[in-house]
């Protein structure tokens, strides 16, 4: 054999490069640099002191969105600081260790390293001093960085990596109940000009005996009882003031409701909504149906004049998500992304998608990719559509950059309802818990949730015609068009039957696969294996011959070079034959 | 009523010599649906007094209403040739004076074309109609192309003569120049589009493809029928006597001789064809109408002609009417030339073979087509669905091109997409049942041998609009069915009330197979979207869809036209993507693919599927492209056929193969949804300069090469000065001179411009030809008439895309740029068009 190449062929990327870190750099927040006492009040770190001290916690983590990161280190000297104060006055402070993940630090830049650096030296020195002083056990506490899915979820996964007792959670939440752990949430109030809420509140409603809800974004939740009472002496009457509540499925997310409406959710539309700060897209979905207006007071940017509270309209929105629903009702291959890993009851939602596709005769596949991107799921061409199971506030991705159109499980309900049964009055939830709900209800009775018809056409199917005659085609709402095989399990379902029945043993024996068959399935060839084979023509090595330009066919030869020995080892160095190909 | 049975008809089917299969085509109002009526009234479904004004093939009330045709309709005939004699003059030996004649009569307004080539995929033969007055029209001329290009044999018949003789009051030979110039206008059709198979078609009256008449009247004649009369009176030869009877002929009554000069010792001679033919039907015309009782009753005494106590009563037009039928019925006439000079199946099949059938011109189900055996594998095209009584249910309506179809078989149903050997577009199935189409009936039938229309019930849950029916399994498609027309109005329709969305879903697929051409779906933004080939088409197709095929009240929006992002030059610079993760490359220059081979991907001569090395050859030496180039064309697009462009040019770059589907996903993407405003791209060529990638498969995996091709397509066409294509209307006007100037107001308003404008020799008529922003044809016809005092006639049909003028579609502040903000808006989208930086990377 020739002697190794030195270096990787110069058409391609250089290998070093690969461990140029080509992930964005966060922006640091936007806001502002907090003084201690600001931080003190912004972080509450007084009420998470107490928490944590009732709950008799001793492993805590600080979960901090990546915009808050850089305030992580102060909010755990803090922390550290009233705890050990707390500990001091029953008689004792216990030891605090610090851990860090350095990938947080990196992000925050410069001055929280040197922080950091003081802080550990404090800490450290307070430790020697303290002890053996008490017999309580110490706090120790972890600032989670990275979180794998979005800000909005309390991470329990990572934090059960620290096999911690709780989790605080800051900056906003979708306050998705969680399965594992005790959450204190910190909603890191922000300030407001309450004068131009209020001016503002009044030019959009010049009729006082309007009825409307009061809402904020998490941040500014803490002023809305401030508003109220203003409003309330302006004369406004029927305003209600919502409250924090953990509960995603109620008629407005995670807020209390007037009792009106805990009868009757009808009534919300008589109410209107004012909003103070933008409110996430898949929270405008959900209200957009249910409250009779939204107007959206923004506080992006800061003016002298008070600002107008603008018409919140989602209907456009609305009307893309109904388009992609109807794209996907013809697809045959779903993918499954799980995009959290600590809502309660996200494994039954997935066992319930996975049931709705399976029943619609389509094929599902889960995955878990963390953080979804484009470049992603782009990686699996054979997938016609993905479903997000997330949090209600992240499982709405609206972005048109994604390479097959992402929907949530409420959406796939209704893509995979037939056509004759499905309706779209606008009204969308983002919250799974709602589907798992219906389905409850749905289970006892027929099959109502949207996969009952097509069934029961099968059936019937098998009864008119004999084994041999295909499905008929599906219309492709979308282009117009009719698409074959959109259910390519659904087959399955027939055959199968009748094969366990001709083959009482059948699965005992071991069955000696042909070389190139395809993967089966219950009896039907797999539809990600049968895409590959279909639509791929790069089919591995030698296939490049085959598809070889007639030209280049003569001058390359057909035969293709001599097998040679290539790289092995591990991506950080490969080793080419006794070169070790390192940069 | 009906006085033939089907069993009758069964019998005829098996003899393909006896059969011919013919379509009824013309202009819009120069009176198809009432020539027909003739005929079937001949055939014995109609009686004698409706013909000319039932419409017996408008079997819809609307149809019958509007006085247009909306649907082509298709019904079988039962003939015999007057004279047994005659005979011997059909082109294939036949035994026996019987014959089968499957007849579509096919819509004229332009709106509807795509039903005229469904109708004439089905069939071997055309009766082209003309008006006398109006002349070759651009739908004749559309048609007749259309034929041709199916290797569809035309037949004319000049109609309405009636007018020409009442109205006009032309002398014979006015008239006669008329016919001939008429005949010359078709002929010139025919000559250029001549096809060397088919051979010379033009048509001749003194060879008897031409026919004279008025279908309202319900008469006509060919030169031929009068040559007949003639040779037996004068005991000359027939085939001479055809000779003479048209052109340059004359008999000079004092030597007794045919000369073919006009002038005699100074007096002008009789054109032959003016005295032995023109010079009866004059007298009769005048006598009648001049209510000379006397003179008719001798002349029809001397023709012959046997009239009931009860007609002799008749006056003017309708005694006119009896007379001029018994002297020379119209069946007759159009029978004789169909049987004579149409080709039956079994000759027009072996012609017809190689451009129907998609496969190798070699294998059994070519054969199968070519010798029209009832005995081969079955190949069954289905051209289009005719709606059931039962609601939501449709015959397919086709023909068999070998084999033989029969209730219960079970047949392979090929759809538009189908390729040999894979699954899609392929379903198995049985024939529920074979049924014969009668107009506004059906007859059920056992079975239909080759050469035969026919419609199937039970498949039409398989098929949209049309496919092949097979027996074989290695059969290829038939091929697919090109229109001259292209859905490029549309409206977006909602329901009133949110529960009948699924019936409005329901409709619109039921909609999308009744018609050839209408294009139903949902567009990104959410809207249902019905897009027809012109106003008049969409119009129907929503009155349908509100009334019959959904059945609930819907709000329609405003009329859109659907635009195209094109590029107006080659990109500045080479365009540069990177992959997310950086390490990949893709380095592209866009540039236009040019016009004309944008026309022929759309018409199919430039396709996909074809043998790369063919086309590479076609796009070297009739488009002047390199053949290396030409060769390494990726792919079309968007959805794998469009009138864009992938080509490799790239030199010796590893791994390319291995992303090449992934860079063709990108391009489908890409082309579907352009930069601009994200509508579909059209007639851009996308150039792969070169590709940078990594050496890990891992790290070039289709998420980090999908995107990143998307992107560096919207850079290069960025960089291409970006353009938006409107499609353009053809717009042909009718009108008399003193409303001209009406004429040219609307159209200067309308942006539109005329190319061409001549008078029509004889009449006061001008036919004006303008080219009209689809756009800005809403509301034309209204304007125009009212401008013209409704004097004005005009036929829009899609011509071509041309660049939206004004500058361009980036900068807001020109016309295109208002009219993408807007498109962009209506999407939801934000209303500034992304910058090249977006998808540009620097290196």
């Amino acid at each position: 054999m020739a002697s190794p190449p030195s270096h990787a062929p110069v058409l391609s990327t250089p290998a070093e490069r690969t461990f140029e870190d080509p992930t964005p750099v966060v922006p640091s927040s936007g806001l502002p640099h907090l003084s201690d006492e600001q931080l003190y009040i912004t972080y509450e770190i007084q009420r998470t002191v107490q928490e944590i001290r009732e709950g008799r916690w001793k492993r805590i983590t600080l979960q901090f969105p990546d915009a808050m990161l850089g305030d992580g280190v102060r909010v755990y000297e803090a922390l550290a600081r009233g705890l050990r104060e707390k500990r001091g006055k029953r008689g004792g402070v216990g030891r605090v260790k610090e851990e860090e993940e350095s990938a947080a630090q990196e992000g925050s830049g410069d001055a929280g390293v040197a922080s950091v650096v003081e802080g550990m030296e404090k800490v450290d020195l307070g430790n020697n001093a303290t002890d053996k002083e008490s017999g309580e056990e110490e706090e120790k506490l972890f600032i989670l960085a990275d979180t794998s899915y979005g800000a909005c979820c309390v991470d329990e996964v990572a934090a059960e990596h620290v096999d911690a007792d709780a989790v605080v959670h800051y900056g906003r939440s979708c306050l998705s109940p969680t399965a594992r752990l005790p959450v204190v949430y910190v909603f890191t109030t922000r300030p407001l000009d309450l004068d131009s809420v209020v001016k503002t509140f009044a030019g959009t409603y010049p009729d006082k005996s309007e009825k409307v809800v009061l809402m904020a974004d998490l941040p500014y939740h803490n002023h809305l009882e401030e508003i109220h009472s203003r409003l309330k002496t302006q004369g406004y009457g029927i305003i209600w003031r919502t409250e924090v509540v953990h509960d995603p499925s109620s008629p407005l997310p995670n807020r209390t409701v007037p009792r009106e409406i805990a009868e009757d959710v009808s009534r919300l539309r008589d109410y209107r909504l004012f909003h103070i700060s933008d409110p996430p897209a898949s929270f405008l979905l959900t209200l957009s149906s249910r409250v009779g207006a939204i107007n959206i007071f923004p506080t992006a940017q800061e003016s002298e004049v008070a600002p107008k509270a603008l018409l919140a309209s989602s209907s456009q929105t609305l009307r893309r998500r109904y388009a992609l629903c109807t794209r996907l009702s013809t697809v045959p291959i779903f993918g499954i992304l799980i995009n959290t890993l600590s809502v309660k009851n996200y494994l039954h939602i997935v066992s319930h998608v996975q049931e709705q596709i399976a029943a619609a005769g389509k094929k599902s596949y889960t995955f878990v990719v963390g953080k979804i991107n484009a470049a992603k799921v782009a990686n699996f061409s054979e997938i016609g559509g993905w479903v997000v199971i997330g949090c209600w506030e992240s499982s709405l991705v609206e972005s048109s950059e994604f390479w097959k159109p992402v929907i949530t499980p409420f959406e796939l309900t209704l893509a995979l309802r037939a056509d004759d049964d499905r309706i779209w009055t606008g009204e969308w939830s983002a919250d799974f818990e709602a589907i798992l709900k219906e389905k409850g209800e749905a289970d006892d009775g027929v099959n109502a949730n949207g996969n009952g018809t097509p069934m029961n056409d099968e059936e019937n199917d098998g009864e008119l015609d004999s084994e041999e005659e295909s499905a008929p085609p599906e219309f492709d709402l979308r282009t117009g068009r009719y698409v074959s095989h959109s259910r390519p399990m659904r087959t399955n379902i027939r055959t199968n039957a009748k094969k366990v029945k001709d083959t009482p043993n059948g699965n005992a024996a071991l069955i000696k696969r042909a070389n190139g068959d395809l993967a089966q399935v219950g009896g039907v060839v797999s539809p990600g294996a049968e895409f590959l084979r279909s639509n791929r023509t790069w089919q591995g090595l030698g296939s490049d011959f085959e598809i070889a330009y007639e030209e280049d066919g003569a001058s390359a030869g057909a035969n293709g070079a001599a097998m040679e020995q290539g790289r092995s080892g591990i991506a950080r160095g490969y080793v080419v034959g006794d070169h070790v190909d390192r940069s | 009523m009906v006085n033939f049975t089907v069993e009758e008809i069964r019998g005829l089917m098996d003899n393909a010599a006896r059969i011919r299969n013919m379509s009824v085509i013309a202009h819009v109002d120069h009176g198809k649906s009432t020539l027909t009526d003739s005929l079937v009234q001949r055939a014995g479904i109609i009686s004698a007094q409706n013909a000319g004004s039932q419409r017996f093939t408008d079997t819809r009330p609307d149809e019958q209403e509007r006085g247009v045709t909306i649907k082509s309709t298709a019904i079988s005939l039962y003939a015999e040739l007057q004279d047994p004699e005659d005979l011997k003059d059909v082109p294939l030996k036949v035994d026996k004076n019987e014959f089968l004649i499957n007849l579509i009569d096919s819509p004229g307004h332009v709106d509807f074309s795509s039903e005229v080539t469904a109708a004439l995929r089905v069939t071997d033969g055309a009766l082209v109609v003309v008006d006398t007055v109006e002349g070759v029209c651009v739908q004749t001329e559309t048609v007749l192309r259309q034929a041709l290009g199916e290797r569809i044999k035309p037949v004319v018949i000049i109609n309405k003569v009636d007018r020409a003789l009442l109205e006009l009051q032309l002398s014979k030979e006015d008239l006669y120049q008329n016919f001939s110039r008429v005949i010359e206008s078709v002929n010139v059709v025919i000559a250029t589009y001549f096809d060397k198979v088919l051979g010379d078609v033009q048509v001749m009256p003194d060879k008897g493809t031409v026919a004279f008449g008025s279908g309202l009247h319900g008469w006509a004649f060919t030169v031929r029928q009068f040559a007949t009369r003639y040779a037996k009176k004068f005991g000359v030869d027939k085939n001479k006597m055809m000779e003479r009877l048209w052109g340059d002929n004359y008999f000079n009554p004092k030597t007794k001789k045919w000369t073919k000069v006009g002038e005699h010792d100074g007096k002008t001679l009789e054109r032959a064809f003016n005295q032995f033919i023109l010079d009866p039907i004059f007298k009769i015309f005048d006598s009648v109408m001049k209510n000379k009782k006397d003179e008719v009753m001798a002349l029809v005494t001397k023709l012959e002609i046997k009239l009931t106590v009860d007609e002799k009563e008749l006056e003017q037009k309708q005694l006119l009417k009896v007379v001029m039928r018994k002297f020379l019925p119209a069946a007759d006439a159009l029978l004789e030339m169909m049987i004579l000079h149409l080709p039956s199946p079994a000759q027009a099949q072996k012609y017809r073979m190689e451009t129907l059938y998609e496969g190798p011109h070699d294998d059994e189900s070519a054969i199968g087509i070519r010798d029209c055996d009832p005995k081969g594998t079955l190949m069954l095209y289905v051209s289009k669905m005719v709606p059931t009584s039962d609601k939501g249910r449709f015959y397919a309506f086709g023909r068999v091109f070998s084999g033989t179809a029969r209730s219960g078989l079970k047949v392979r149903i090929q759809g538009p997409n189908y390729t040999p050997g894979k699954k899609e577009d392929l379903f198995i199935k049985s024939i529920q049942r074979t049924v014969l189409m009668m107009g506004r009936s059906t007859e059920p039938i056992e079975d239909v041998p080759a050469g035969n229309i026919l419609g199937l019930v039970g498949i039409d849950q398989f098929l949209l609009k049309s496919g092949t029916l097979t027996t074989n399994e290695a059969s290829h498609n038939l091929k697919v069915m090109k229109f001259s027309v292209s859905p490029v109005v549309q409206r977006s329709v909602e329901v009133k009330n949110a529960n009948d969305l699924p019936k409005l879903v329901e409709g619109l697929k039921r909609l999308s197979k009744s018609d050839p051409c209408v294009l139903t779906y949902i567009s990104d933004s959410g809207e249902h979207v019905v897009a027809g080939a012109g106003e008049l088409h969409l119009e129907i197709c929503l009155k349908d869809l509100e009334e019959d095929h959904a059945g609930v009240p819907l709000r329609i929006s405003d009329p859109v036209v659907q635009y195209r992002e094109s590029v107006n030059g080659k990109s500045s610079i080479t365009a540069l993507s990177k992959s997310p993760n950086k390490h990949n490359r893709l380095y592209v220059i866009a540039e236009p693919l040019g016009e004309e081979v944008s026309k022929e991907i759309e018409a199919g001569k430039i396709a996909p599927r074809d043998d790369f090395k063919a086309r590479a050859r076609v796009l070297a030496d009739d488009h002047g492209w390199d053949v290396t180039d030409a060769r390494k064309i990726w792919c079309f697009g968007p959805d794998t056929n469009g009138a864009n462009l992938l080509v490799d040019q790239t030199k010796a770059v590893q791994y390319l193969n291995e992303i090449k589907d992934s860079v063709v996903s990108g391009f489908q993407w890409a082309t579907k949804e352009g930069p601009v405003a994200e509508e579909p791209m059209r007639s851009v060529r996308f150039n792969i300069m070169d590709v940078t990638l990594h050496a890990d498969a891992i790290h070039r995996g289709g998420g980090q090469i999908i995107p990143t091709a998307r992107r560096v397509l919207y850079a290069s066409t960025l960089l291409a000065e970006p353009g938006i294509l409107e499609p353009v209307f053809l717009v042909e006007i009718q009108v008399p001179e003193q409303a001209m100037g009406g004429i040219y107001g609307v159209l200067t308003r309308k942006r539109g411009h005329v190319f061409e404008e001549f008078q029509r020799p004889g009449t006061p008529l001008f036919n004006v030809k303008a080219y009209l922003p689809v756009n800005e044809s809403f509301g034309f016809t209204a304007d125009l008439r009212q401008a013209t005092g409704g004097q004005a006639f005009p036929q829009s049909v899609f011509d071509h895309w041309q660049i939206l003028p004004g500058g361009s579609p980036l900068d807001k502040t020109t016309k295109p740029g208002q009219i993408v903000e807007e498109m962009r808006k209506r999407k939801g989208l934000k209303p500034e068009v992304p910058g090249v930086d977006n998808y540009y990377d620097k290196l």
